[in-house]
């Protein structure tokens, strides 16, 4: 029953994205069609923004995985002696607004000619992005790991077997966990990118102005914006099973 | 971590050095002296942070209420309820346009909404949707830290003799206090900082703080962006003071 009461909004999402014609109070649309369909494909802007979204996102994912990797690893093996400051840097871009780090980063970005580039999109979600990969990262990281890496340097692996043999598989679930939330929190930007991308519109800002103007292109533009990630959640749950 | 250091260090110089530096280029304090006299300033950090303290604390109660009620149940009624998480805010404020926007599917449903919750002044329908987010996450720190070793614990406090509300107070609560106070405070800083909820079912007046500096932006462009990154970092101070002081407040009531 509660979770019925948490899932059934999203469906009318649904009907209402192939609602041609639906006027209160009727509970049903009076005319199914593909209008907001059309209009979305006609409209280079939707489409675009859309990319845009995805490869911005899939970017920031890759580079915040790689970034984060040896500050996790200090930080899950407990390798700091003072590790509090650290935490402190890693708390504030989630607290602090991100249309304040976007408004701040935009003086920089318009010196360097970054402002409404994908390279500036990237550079700001990164930003936000970067400390929910170390923090969720580091918890994959431990004695565990720490232990199997060591058998296998006795057994005569080289770094790089070891790489993808034992330490890859081993931080499978933290790996697929904080690729999901980076993929998530990029995705939903929405001040960060319109501060310092709006004229490289991502996906929310082209959605946003339609929620007034035209619900069934809302609707649709919804449901382009939710698929890739329902998408990235399933296959975190694939691929994110321990091995071990 | 230099990365990160040179990002967010360079976005807090650059959003200072906007708020002194106008477009016309002389250095003054014209933007903050113009914002802290601003009468719709005040409305706003009013209006904001009554938002923010009904988001957290509504989130929160509700949040232990249905962890108490699902702790046990199977993985289909969590996952339903965990079903909000993953989904991006500004798709959740959609949603409640066309549910409960005025001729919206609730309207339809009931024959007529009680109170208007689109649009409305009080910032109701804010509220509802942070809810509606907020406390599924919530939810899913508490029934994490809700374990088969939290199990135990009041199993053997039942052994003991200790009443419910004896083990609610003394096992259950001291486990799952941390996961609820850091928590409630993302979702604190994420409610005062966030704009695209209030921009699809906010009033148009007030406005919440980054509402206020878009809307200074779009509005002059001159001295707007100063003004626009003052009130900004006005909302950044106000986020790490908010968790400078849950934290403390953890701590003493930990007795540390």
């Amino acid at each position: 029953m509660i979770g019925a009461l948490f899932a059934l909004p999203f469906v009318a999402l649904v009907v209402q994205a192939f609602a041609d014609i639906w006027r209160a109070p009727a509970l049903l649309p009076q005319e199914f069609g593909l209008r907001a369909w059309d209009a979305v494909v006609r409209s280079s802007g939707a489409i675009e923004a859309l990319i845009n979204s995805v490869v911005v996102a899939v970017v920031v994912t890759g580079m915040a995985l790689a970034l984060a990797w040896p500050a996790a690893r200090v930080l899950g093996e407990r390798r700091l002696r003072h590790p509090g400051p650290v935490f402190v840097l890693l708390a504030m871009p989630i607290l602090v607004p991100p249309f304040a780090i976007g408004t701040g980063l935009t003086q920089w970005f318009i010196r360097l000619g970054l402002t409404d580039t994908l390279i500036g999109l990237v550079l700001a979600h990164l930003t936000v992005v970067l400390p929910y990969a170390v923090l969720v990262l580091l918890s994959g990281f431990g004695p565990a790991v720490r232990e199997l890496e060591d058998m296998a340097r006795a057994s005569g692996l080289s770094p790089r077997q070891r790489l993808m043999w034992v330490t890859l598989p081993g931080l499978r679930p933290a790996l697929a966990v904080s690729a999901f939330l980076c993929f998530l929190v990029s995705w939903s930007q929405y001040g960060l990118s319109l501060a310092v991308g709006a004229g490289r519109a991502t996906l929310p800002i082209v959605l946003l102005p339609f929620v007034r103007s035209d619900p069934q292109i809302a609707a649709l533009l919804s449901l382009l914006f939710i698929a890739p990630a329902l998408a990235a959640l399933f296959v975190t749950v694939r691929v994110g099973r321990s091995p071990l | 971590m230099t990365t990160l250091l040179v990002l967010f260090g360079g976005a807090l110089v650059g959003a200072g050095l906007t708020s002194l530096r106008p477009l016309d280029g002389a250095t003054s304090t014209a933007a903050w002296r113009q914002l802290l006299s601003d009468p719709a300033f005040h409305d706003t950090i009013a209006f904001t942070f009554r938002i923010t303290l009904a988001t957290t604390g509504i989130s929160a109660l509700a949040a232990v209420a249905l962890s108490l009620l699902l702790r046990n149940s199977g993985a289909v009624p969590r996952a339903l309820v965990s079903l909000p998480v993953p989904v991006p805010h500004l798709l959740v404020a959609t949603v409640a346009v066309l549910w409960l926007g005025p001729g919206g599917l609730a309207d339809r449903i009931l024959g007529g909404l009680p109170v208007d919750l689109v649009r409305d002044e009080a910032g109701i329908g804010i509220v509802a949707v942070y809810v509606y987010k907020e406390a599924p996450f919530l939810l899913l720190l508490l029934l994490a830290a809700m374990g088969d070793d939290l199990h135990k614990r009041e199993a053997a406090a039942a052994v003991l003799g200790a009443s419910p509300l004896q083990s609610l107070r003394w096992v259950t609560w001291p486990a799952v206090r941390g996961p609820l106070i850091v928590g409630s405070i993302i979702v604190a800083a994420y409610v005062l900082g966030s704009f695209e909820v209030p921009l699809t079912v906010g009033p148009n007046y007030p406005t919440t703080l980054s509402e206020y500096a878009f809307e200074a932006v779009q509005g002059d462009l001159i001295t707007g962006e100063s003004r626009a990154a003052a009130a900004l970092l006005l909302a950044a101070a106000a986020a790490v003071a908010l968790a400078i002081t849950a934290v403390h407040f953890a701590r003493d009531v930990e007795g540390g």
